[in-house]
């Protein structure tokens, strides 16, 4: 909402207020001001001028020289290339030593040989923002009234002497888009009256109205209606078109514009029809029909839906009511007749008339936060007053309101204990102080001893209960009189989730060895997923804003693909990022349940892994994956087996499911060349875990055991086995071997040889096992006799042979 | 015969003892001491000799022979412990290495941005007692608007244009909903005190200053006799904790359909400290979050009776904070996930 200072110095004094001040007080009671912008941007000496003669420039075509009176008696020689230069005309004149907006200054030039003492100005040259600006007043020279006094200052008789607040008002605060709510604001903030009439009397005309109307639709619940006959004169006036473009309203023609004027003034939305082109005299207010057809005012073709509110004749459609009028009844030069709308709409529908359509008018926007009803009929006169006055108009008839009995609007009583008030607020704000707040706003109050009764008037729809008195209360007294103060903190020890700590203890482990954490988007595409091929359906969203982000993610690994492709085309040669975010399943789409949302830890090493600077980086492998994992596991107190995964996304021959107990808590792989291919990052090894799984197992508890006291013995062994078989499978056979005995204690693969000796087809495993028991020092023999156990029982298992 | 002997062990002593000061590393002084007090060396062939003599004479001399020995012993010893000390100096001054080359590697990685904030504002607000959980990113229109004072065609909605993934479900436009979903939960239990963190979305288009998914911590006390100025000095006692102890807040009347009243919280600007800079437009206050007194409606809609109860709620973006407090100009930076970028937070 643009607001102008001297549309609202006329119903208040603000003389003592810069306008700067004021946008202080509007902010500080929670009008908050975006911008205070002068409407003259830097307009200096220039002055009224009259055109008395134009002749041809002898050297330039185009060129004008003009003799332009400047009310000093001597004539000043302008030359001048606008094509509407014309003798008689009043126009702006730069005079030497003038400046224009953009930090232009005017001085004597010659022309071709003609020398020009100044330069008659266009709209744009003064700075006017020309888009609210008739066509006519655009092009060319800016013509102006011709009884203005030639030689005083253009500003004030151009109405640039004013300055435009730009609000951003909140939507609650419907009642301040109008200069007559903002001033009832003011008022109130400012603690001094207004002076306004409280209501505008009728046009005075008696009779019939020659226009009926019927309300079909329980969604108009008044409509009133003034017919007038003849436009005397259509050209707005001055002042009018300069205050509209103040509140960034476009002149059209004057029975638009006092219809936009009034609106802006009162709040409530208005619109002119050419009564003639309502057929049979009658305005039905109804549902829009399956399959109506509406030219709006703008040209467009507008399809209509019954749950749109249309004003129409009994033949056709001719407005959408409260967002634009039809084409078919609009006013035009050749209108003779007005008929003036001032109706309610529900608030509700227009705003869906106005998204279905994407329209967004400014009576739209009204509507939908709610007009006061006290100002239809109001308005109504107001515009007709106007009518009146500016275009030489006459009323035909009383106005037609229907339903015909004033509903008189019925102020919300609220009761309201200033005790209380003070006790939320937490600062004593005095009774008296209380009390002259609603007073200066307007509202009604009789004073009980610990109850007030507080009637609060139709235009402010927003205040409703207690609370919202509290808050007029709080925000007209200041907000900054609210003191600091603490609570007592709660006996107990709040409960926090456990699954955060969990999060935080793994990013902190992640980062120490050496991880970047990253965030990501949660909106990708099918496309982005589909080297990954998640299982289910992607959840689309309903109005995306790109391809590229329109359905909910299914997978992390394309998002982190994402950030290593940018890296590595970023001149970043590799790194290893996590994530932990959420991915959303679905089975199918649509369907009954909500998606599940899976929170899951994405891992992934891509490029090149930067160690001392005098080693060769060497690319990101499994093994390096597989090592984080394993510490993140052990961080968490969680016991593990990897198990050949066959993942499509992975290297069919390098990725391995995590697994505790037969459940599968995460995978851990190369990527798939294809795929690295297909993310443009190259060789790159992946981990997840899903979190819901994994957490409920971890463990941060520790029960110490007694270190043994007896030495341990270590054998180690290199055995040969085919290729295909698992070093972990040699562990699990050696535990298992010699779970009996209770003399084991640690096994572990410490190489992997193939090549000159070893067979092919077949690789040579590097074994230790530890030998130990708690309670004696084991003999040689023992040991002996549990290594030949654990080599029979290899070679039974898988082949293996002792390397000799 | 007595002289013979003591001026032959004379001279042995003098000779030895120049023969000595000669060796200069650990072999020399070896062979010194194989010759000088070995078996075969002239002090042991004068031990033996000692037999031939008479009990006196051999006292007398056994006596000289052995003081010349420890005399010399001990002059080997002080030499040894010179040469060692030398060799170990010269073998030292050998290893001395380039101490200003690089250490071996240890990868470093770093916390992004928005979870360090996440973080420690989660750590100041458990240390005033609020608890933290977490909620849903696909919401239902009814937790995520209706329940919040929000009806359908309610012009709040302009306010938050929202992803919906059907008419009724949506990605959660804030965290407000786990107000209600807190108060649901709680049924009807006080004090709430928790707060939330979680990522939203919005139908923004991403630029400078938007980003159609951020993050955003909501914090909710219910209880009886919350007051407005319990508000306004939790919020500074954040500020103070987050920004250091001179910050102040400042609130400013505004509207969300789920508090009233409502305010916007301004900080001191963290950037002139209050001074008047670009950043904060020269008003010396920064926008931070904005706040209210939980609406009593959603107090009711959440089972708690608004006569006797009352709130307030909170929501601030990480990204904000971050922004401000590690001076990123633009949002999409914190989602680009450069690591030239992220690996400045290394020791953040």
């Amino acid at each position: 909402m643009r607001a102008s200072y001297k549309w609202l110095a006329e119903y208040l004094d603000l003389a003592d207020l810069s306008p700067a001040e004021l946008a202080d007080r509007l902010t500080s009671a929670g009008l908050a001001v975006d911008a205070v912008e002068p409407l003259n941007r830097g307009v200096e000496r220039v002055v009224i001028g009259k055109i008395l003669e134009v002749r041809p420039h002898p050297q330039a075509d185009r060129l004008k020289i003009c003799q332009v009176d400047v009310g000093r008696g001597e004539k000043l020689e302008i030359v001048c290339g606008a094509p509407n230069a014309a003798a008689g005309l009043v126009v702006p004149v730069a005079l030497p030593g003038a400046r224009l907006p953009g930090g232009v200054e005017i001085r004597i030039a010659e022309f071709r040989g003609v020398s020009s003492h100044g330069m008659l100005c266009s709209a744009d040259e003064l700075g006017i923002e020309t888009r609210y600006l008739p066509k006519r007043d655009v092009e060319g020279l800016l013509i102006l009234p011709e009884d203005l006094p030639l030689g005083e200052d253009v500003v004030p008789h151009l109405h640039l002497d004013d300055v435009v607040f730009d609000l951003d008002l909140t939507p609650n605060r419907s009642d301040c888009l109008s200069i007559r709510g903002l001033v009832h604001e003011l008022s109130a903030i400012l603690r001094r009256p207004h002076r306004f009439p409280a209501s505008v009397p009728g046009p005075g005309a008696s009779g019939e109205c020659p226009i009926e109307v019927r309300l079909e639709t329980p969604r108009c619940p008044r409509y009133e209606a003034q017919v007038l006959e003849g436009i005397a004169v259509r050209e707005t006036p001055l002042w009018m078109k300069m205050r509209l473009l103040a509140m960034g309203v476009r002149s059209i023609d004057l029975v638009v514009d006092v219809t936009n004027y009034v609106m802006l003034e009162w709040g409530q939305p208005l619109h002119a029809f050419d009564a003639d082109a309502i057929a049979h005299g009658t305005i039905v207010v109804r549902q829009a029909r399956e399959g109506e057809r509406l030219v709006t005012l703008d040209g467009q073709e507008r399809a209509l839906t019954p749950d749109m509110i249309v004003i129409a004749d009994p033949e056709k459609a001719i407005g959408l009511a409260g967002v634009m009028g039809g084409e078919n009844s609009e006013i035009t030069p050749s209108t003779r007749r007005i008929a003036l709308e001032s109706a309610r709409f529900d608030g509700a529908s227009i705003r869906r008339t106005g998204q279905a359509l994407s329209l967004r008018s400014e009576a739209q926007q009204r509507f939908e936060k709610g007009v006061d009803p006290a100002a239809v009929s109001n308005a109504l006169h107001r515009a007709t007053e106007l009518l009146v006055q500016l275009a030489g108009s006459h009323p035909v008839g009383a106005p037609r309101r229907v339903p015909a009995e004033a509903d008189a609007p019925k102020p919300t009583v609220i009761s309201f204990s200033p005790r209380a008030c003070a006790r939320f607020l937490g600062v004593d704000v005095p009774e008296d102080e209380m009390y002259a707040c609603f007073e200066s706003l307007g509202f009604g109050v009789a004073r009980g001893e610990d109850e007030w009764r507080v009637e609060v008037p139709a235009r402010r729809s927003d205040v409703q209960l207690p609370a919202d008195l509290y808050e007029e209360v709080a925000r007209l007294y200041g907000y900054h009189h609210i003191p600091a103060t603490s609570m007592r903190l709660p006996v107990e020890a709040p409960e926090s989730s456990d699954d955060l700590k969990l999060v935080r203890k793994v990013r902190r482990a992640l980062v120490d060895w050496g991880l970047c954490e990253v965030r990501t988007y949660a909106l990708t595409s099918p496309e982005a997923e589909a080297p990954v091929a998640p299982s289910g359906v992607a959840v689309p969203l309903l109005r995306p804003m790109s391809d590229d982000r329109r359905t909910l993610r299914r997978h992390l690994l394309p998002s982190l693909a994402e950030v290593a492709r940018y890296n590595l085309a970023h001149q970043v040669s590799g790194g290893a990022i996590f994530e932990v975010g959420k991915v959303f399943l679905a089975a199918s789409w649509p369907q009954d349940a909500l998606p599940e949302e899976r929170a899951v830890l994405g891992m992934l090493w891509f490029g090149e892994r930067e160690g001392h600077p005098f080693e060769r980086p060497r690319p990101y492998d499994f093994y390096d994956a597989k090592g984080v994992c394993d510490a993140l596991l052990a961080r968490l107190g969680i016991q593990v087996a990897y198990r050949v995964s066959h993942h499509a996304y992975l290297h069919p021959g390098r990725q391995a499911s995590i697994e505790v107990g037969g459940v599968m808590v995460g995978t851990v792989g190369e990527l798939h060349p294809d795929v690295g291919d297909r993310y443009e990052v190259g060789r790159a090894v992946y981990a997840e875990f899903d979190l819901g799984r994994l957490f409920p197992l971890a463990s941060s508890e520790v029960r110490v055991h007694s270190i043994p006291r007896h030495p341990a013995s270590r054998r180690d062994l290199a055995v040969v086995v085919p290729l295909g078989v698992e070093s972990q499978a040699l562990v699990d056979e050696a535990r298992r071997t010699l779970s009996e005995r209770g003399v084991l204690r640690m096994v572990r693969v410490f190489d992997v040889y193939t090549g000159v000796g070893v067979p092919e087809g077949h690789k040579s495993l590097a074994i230790a096992l530890w030998f130990q028991r708690d309670e004696r020092t084991l003999t040689d023999a023992e040991i002996d006799d549990a290594v030949k156990a654990v080599l029979r029982a290899w070679e039974t298992a898988f082949g293996a042979k002792l390397r000799s | 015969m007595s002289d013979t002997w003591r001026h032959e062990l004379e001279a042995i002593r003098g000779e030895a003892l120049a023969s000595l000061a000669l060796a200069s590393d650990s072999k020399a002084l070896n062979e010194w001491r194989v010759e000088v007090l070995g078996k075969k060396s002239a002090l042991g062939q004068m031990s033996r000799q000692m037999g031939g003599l008479s009990p006196d004479d051999r006292r007398v001399l056994g006596e000289a022979l052995n003081r010349v020995r420890q005399e010399l012993e001990q002059a080997w010893r002080a030499r040894q412990a010179e040469i060692e000390a030398k060799e170990k100096a010269l073998r030292l001054e050998r290893e001395r290495i380039d101490v200003t080359l690089p250490g071996r590697d240890v990868p470093l990685g770093a916390v992004h941005p928005i979870s360090r904030v996440i973080e420690d504002i989660e750590d100041i607000f458990t240390s005033l007692g609020f608890s933290v959980v977490e909620g849903p990113e696909v919401e239902t229109d009814h937790y995520n608007f209706e329940l919040l004072n929000i009806p359908k065609d309610h012009p709040a909605r302009d306010m938050q244009d929202t992803f919906y993934l059907t008419d009724e479900w949506l990605l959660r436009t804030h965290t407000s909903p786990m107000q209600v979903r807190t108060m649901e939960r709680m049924r009807g239990r006080t004090p709430i005190r928790v707060i939330v963190p979680g990522r939203v979305y919005r139908r923004d288009e991403d630029d400078a200053t938007h980003s159609h998914q951020f993050t955003q911590i909501e914090g909710l006390v219910v209880d009886e006799g919350i007051r407005m100025s319990d508000l306004k000095g939790t919020l500074e006692a954040f500020a103070k904790a987050l920004f250091g102890p001179s910050q102040r807040v400042r609130l400013r009347p505004s509207y969300f359909p789920f508090t009233e009243p409502s305010c916007e919280v301004d900080l001191v600007c963290v950037s002139c400290g209050g001074a008047g800079c670009r950043m904060c437009k020269g008003t010396g206050w920064i926008e931070i979050l904005g706040a209210g007194m939980v609406h009593p409606r959603v107090l009711d809609m959440s089972g708690y009776d608004s006569s006797r109860y009352t709130g307030f709620a909170f929501g601030l973006g990480a990204e904000r904070i971050a922004m401000l407090r590690y001076g990123i100009s633009d949002i999409r930076m914190l989602y680009q996930n450069d690591l030239r970028f992220l690996r400045q937070f290394r020791h953040a």
